[in-house]
């Protein structure tokens, strides 16, 4: 079945809309350890990516942000509530091959060229590869502006291709949903900025269902469309900022006089957050 | 678990050296002769063999001249040709049926929990165990054939081998396996395409353990078994009988060049296998 590609900037959908295509959270709830050390860490979470839709997950360290990007990545398993993707459970969306990670840390295979490594996805579970539009592995990294490092070895990339490897990677199987955990964490700033500009470049002409964690404002604000503010012990959802930001989006961004006002109400929705988890 | 990780030995640094990677942008050079590297340990070899000499020409009876061992090698090639090669293939059918069994029996541990902790308790009595005491019973039950110094070959290394290469097929990088859990990947290629590449640094540090420890095995197997002519080990046992010092030292000296050609090997193929691995590339 074709996907849509969009190449500019869809208004929102309503929720209700787009129920059957993207990311469906519906209650999740998950908690770790049992007995007196049992901690709730996702309480009733509920959350929706319309297909083509950039969301990002901020919140302070421990909200389970990363956790429920596992849940969603079929890493973890809810305790109760249900996650769809295009309509179809996790464990049938991964065997379909419907799901892109890039992790916190590159995770490339270090005996693989880059080339190798982003040929990967491609060569595993060959089975969902049918009917689908694969990509030409080349062509992705000479996009991702990597075509010189074909033939290296990740050991031999910085910090910073390695993470555009690990992008590349996520992009090449064509997945209806990208779910991406702090990838620029580990960069630093200058790098991170390079990158960020990278991937919002890649992804406006590729749009997928993302699924962002960060702890960077201005990183959430640039990616964006809507930007999810969490709560702590236990994580649920504290506000949801919608960022109409124009697309396509480039480095003038910042520049944009909505952008400081959007960053703003972000970090004052983290700072009621952090006052509620002191009380 | 403790006793397991106590074996556990780190991938080691023995790669000889220069990484392939580097080799990239420029083309194959010979290796130059570097004599800051070879000097030191040539003057150390040369001093050595000089106290040797030295010492061997008042104590004749303690250890024989370098002349006494040259002599008997060069009149007697034949002989100790045919030993040596007898050690090299019980070294290398039991070594390397040892050293395949334990990698065979650690892919079987990760793969199905049952057996590890079925069969990890009887792996811990094959460890204290000292195998070279096992060789006359084994040659007893066995004759005075190959079996048993294979089979004592083969045990000797089989522990070793065992404990790294759990080690090593369980050091898998956990986001790569999430990678890899997302794309549903099956079993198969999880172990083929990231498990087995990813326990090689623990092998190599494991088969820098079993090689040495293979020829040690099968000497002492052929003490066990003397009587025969029939490997080095058998040699030594017959020459100490008749306190040939000159054919024991011709002896242990082949025995000494047979492990440095293995150790030599293995990290040939290392730097060949391994040129991924941070600590081959430490080096470079």
């Amino acid at each position: 079945m074709p996907r849509p590609r969009h190449l500019t900037a869809k208004p929102d959908t309503p929720a209700s809309k787009t129920a059957h295509s993207g990311v469906v959270v519906d209650g999740v709830t998950k908690s770790f350890g049992s007995g007196e050390d049992r901690t709730l860490v996702l309480d009733r979470m509920s959350l929706t990516i319309a297909r083509g839709e950039f969301v990002s997950l901020i919140g302070p360290s421990g909200c389970g942000k990363s956790t429920l990007l596992k849940i969603v990545a079929g890493l973890l398993r809810a305790d109760e509530g249900r996650v769809s993707i295009d309509g179809e459970s996790v464990a049938a969306a991964t065997r379909d091959k419907l799901i892109g990670l890039v992790p916190q840390s590159p995770a490339l295979l270090p005996w693989r060229t880059v080339l190798g490594n982003v040929r990967l996805p491609v060569q595993l579970n060959r089975k969902a590869n049918k009917d689908r539009a694969l990509r030409d592995p080349e062509e992705v990294l000479r996009s991702f502006g990597l075509g010189k490092a074909l033939k290296r070895y990740p050991s031999q990339l910085s910090g910073g291709m390695q993470q555009r490897v690990a992008i590349a990677r996520a992009f090449v199987f064509d997945p209806g949903v990208l779910l991406m955990d702090e990838p620029f964490s580990a960069l630093d700033e200058l790098n991170r900025d390079q990158q960020r500009f990278g991937l919002l470049t890649f992804w406006q002409s590729n749009r997928k269902a993302v699924l962002f964690v960060t702890h960077s404002v201005p990183e959430a604000v640039m990616l964006s469309d809507r930007i999810v503010v969490m709560t702590t012990h236990p994580g649920g959802i504290h506000r949801i900022i919608e960022n109409n930001l124009p697309r396509p989006r480039d480095a003038g961004v910042y520049e944009h006089p909505d952008f400081h006002r959007i960053e703003s109400e972000v970090r004052s929705s983290l700072r009621e957050v952090m006052e509620q988890s002191h009380v | 678990m403790s006793e397991l990780q106590e074996n556990v030995v780190v991938p080691d640094e023995g790669g000889v050296a220069r990484s392939v990677l580097t080799g990239g942008a420029s083309p194959r050079r010979l290796p130059r002769l570097r004599l800051g590297v070879w000097l030191p340990p040539l003057v150390a070899f040369a001093a050595l063999a000089a106290a040797w000499e030295l010492y061997a020409r008042s104590h004749p009876f303690v250890i024989p001249t370098i002349e006494d061992i040259w002599t008997t090698l060069s009149q007697n090639p034949h002989l100790y040709w045919v030993n040596f090669q007898t050690t090299l293939r019980e070294v290398a059918v039991g070594g390397g049926a040892g050293i395949a069994a334990a990698f065979l029996l650690a892919v079987l541990m990760v793969e199905l929990p049952i057996f590890e902790s079925a069969l990890m308790p009887l792996m811990i009595v094959l460890m204290v165990t000292p195998i070279v005491a096992i060789a006359p019973a084994l040659v007893i039950a066995f004759g005075f054939g190959n079996t048993p110094k294979y089979m004592v070959t083969a045990l000797i290394v089989f522990y070793p081998m065992l404990v790294n290469s759990l080690a090593g097929l369980r050091d898998v990088d956990p986001p790569a396996l999430d990678v890899f859990a997302t794309l549903h990947a099956n079993r198969w290629e999880v172990f083929r395409r990231l498990r087995v590449p990813s326990s090689m640094p623990f092998v190599f540090a494991g088969l820098r353990i079993a090689l040495p420890l293979a020829i040690v095995g099968a000497t002492v197997a052929e003490f066990a078994a003397a009587g025969q002519q029939a490997g080095l080990g058998a040699l030594i046992s017959v020459a100490a009988s008749q306190a040939n010092l000159a054919v024991i030292w011709a002896s242990i000296l082949l025995l000494c060049l047979l492990g440095l050609a293995l150790v030599m090997a293995l990290a040939l193929i290392r730097k060949r296998v391994l040129f991924w691995d941070n600590a081959t590339q430490r080096r470079t």
